[in-house]
């Protein structure tokens, strides 16, 4: 029990761990942005699609929000070379990110999207606009001032929720954790220096985000 | 290729898979579970710390603070590996399922103290000024007034975290411990082909968590309506 730390002899990596951090960013934006693309249609399908789009919506929300996402990405990545798909592990994760986050992102955003009042939608119909007019002058705009505070909340689940990309061999934070940790030896520097680095830049993303959101769509984000 | 997979189901659900695939997922439940009933006893007493207006209990107020909003942007695998290589290093000798149960509560404990504080907050003050005016202690005012009117906003919402705390449990395959994917990976490795096994087990986590979900909905609808059905709304 006479343990000595020595974060010494981490801080020689601390610039390889900085780095995968940016695949771990790079992951989750990517995966975020492929998300918001799925569930912004999803959401608008579940909205006023016909009733077996709406209800197809459905069963994809269900069945990606009540499935762990590191079983979908086994399924991705070990499952589909049976029938010769064969993805790489970044791939596999992006992918499988992508359709979770769309089944949680369609959720949120058909909360914004039940939330526009009627009456903006009249008076956008009064003003002759099409529905792609509607879309993007009144409806977006309402939907992402409401919906800030729950995406912001699920992108920083995300960007933690990268870290399972390491277990497919993918070199993020987590990854680069792990490589450091089987020819060192020093795991609890080494992790307890990781999850630093995941709550700093994570905190500074909500704060980036908070200021992002008052500045594009005056919404109100809390920060802690 | 199909074939040899549809060709492969009658042996995957021979009865000692069917055992292994049982008791990973009452581990699996167990996990979430044990991690969030350890979560709502230390939540519940970091928040009382957090809300407390005594002066003298600054430091525990600053801890209950940090740990929060610390342990809530820590990836569940880094806690986890932390535990897990940290006890190996130190020399202890624990279980990987001890090493995930304490993961697990350290995880949920951070979350559930969250969602026990907003639902404590939603309180109206007017309520706890009444319970001074009638002289109530601390105590009094806490477990007379103001539980019994959080309590409803709480359950949900804890409820619903340890419906999504069980698909996080996943994680816990990664330190050895025998849930369902855990099980998935070992009917892999006995030769059953990845696609058959992990989508298997795709769908007993379904089946586990989409019913509990949908209670969840019930259960807050129920926990509302009692709410806001009761005569002469608070102030």
């Amino acid at each position: 029990m006479h343990y000595v730390l020595h974060y010494g002899q981490i801080a020689p990596y601390l610039p390889y761990l900085l780095g995968g951090m940016l695949i771990s960013l790079a992951l989750s934006i990517l995966s975020f942005a492929g998300g918001m693309v799925l569930g912004l249609a999803f959401a608008i399908i579940r909205d006023e699609g016909d009733p077996i789009a709406s209800r197809l919506v459905r069963g994809y929300v269900a069945f990606f929000t009540n499935t762990p996402q590191l079983v979908q990405i086994y399924v991705i990545y070990f499952g589909l070379p049976d029938f010769g798909v064969l993805f790489s592990p970044f791939a596999a994760v992006l992918i499988g990110m992508t359709l979770n986050a769309a089944g949680y992102l369609t959720e949120i955003l058909r909360a914004g999207l039940v939330s526009v009042h009627i009456e903006e939608l009249d008076a956008a119909a009064t003003l002759n606009m099409n529905r792609l007019q509607t879309l993007r002058h009144v409806v977006l705009p309402h939907l992402f001032r409401v919906t800030m505070p729950a995406l912001s909340n699920q992108y920083i689940l995300m960007t933690l929720g990268t870290s399972m990309a390491a277990i497919f061999g993918v070199e993020e934070l987590t990854g680069r954790a792990f490589n450091i940790n089987s020819t060192t030896f020093r795991s609890i520097e080494i992790f307890t220096t990781v999850a630093a680095i995941y709550v700093v830049v994570t905190f500074i993303v909500t704060i980036l985000l908070a200021l992002f959101g008052r500045w594009a769509f005056r919404a109100r984000v809390p920060v802690l | 290729m199909l074939g040899f997979i549809l060709a492969e189901i009658p042996r995957l659900f021979t009865i000692y898979n069917v055992i292994l695939l049982a008791k990973a997922a009452l581990t699996t439940l167990a996990l979430s579970a044990v991690g969030c009933a350890v979560g709502l006893f230390c939540g519940a007493l970091l928040t009382v710390a957090r809300l407390s207006r005594r002066p003298a209990l600054w430091p525990l107020k600053a801890f209950a603070f940090l740990y929060v909003e610390i342990m809530r942007r820590v990836p569940f695998l880094i806690t986890l590996m932390t535990f897990f290589f940290g006890a190996q290093v130190l020399g202890f000798d624990f279980s990987p399922l001890a090493i995930a149960f304490v993961s697990t509560s350290v995880i949920s404990t951070a979350f559930v103290a969250e969602i026990v504080r907003s639902g404590l907050q939603a309180v109206r003050p007017s309520q706890l000024e009444a319970a001074a005016v009638m002289n109530f202690s601390a105590w009094q005012s806490f477990w007379l007034v103001r539980l019994p009117q959080a309590w409803p906003i709480i359950l949900p919402p804890v409820f619903a975290y340890f419906v999504l705390f069980i698909k996080d449990t996943a994680l816990a395959s990664q330190a050895g411990v025998l849930e369902l994917t855990q099980a998935a990976r070992i009917l892999n490795t006995k030769g059953f082909s990845a696609s058959l096994v992990y989508a298997a087990v795709l769908l007993l986590y379904f089946a586990i968590s989409y019913p509990l979900a949908r209670l969840g909905v019930v259960l807050e609808k129920r926990l509302g309506a009692a709410r806001h059905s009761r005569p002469g709304r608070p102030v």
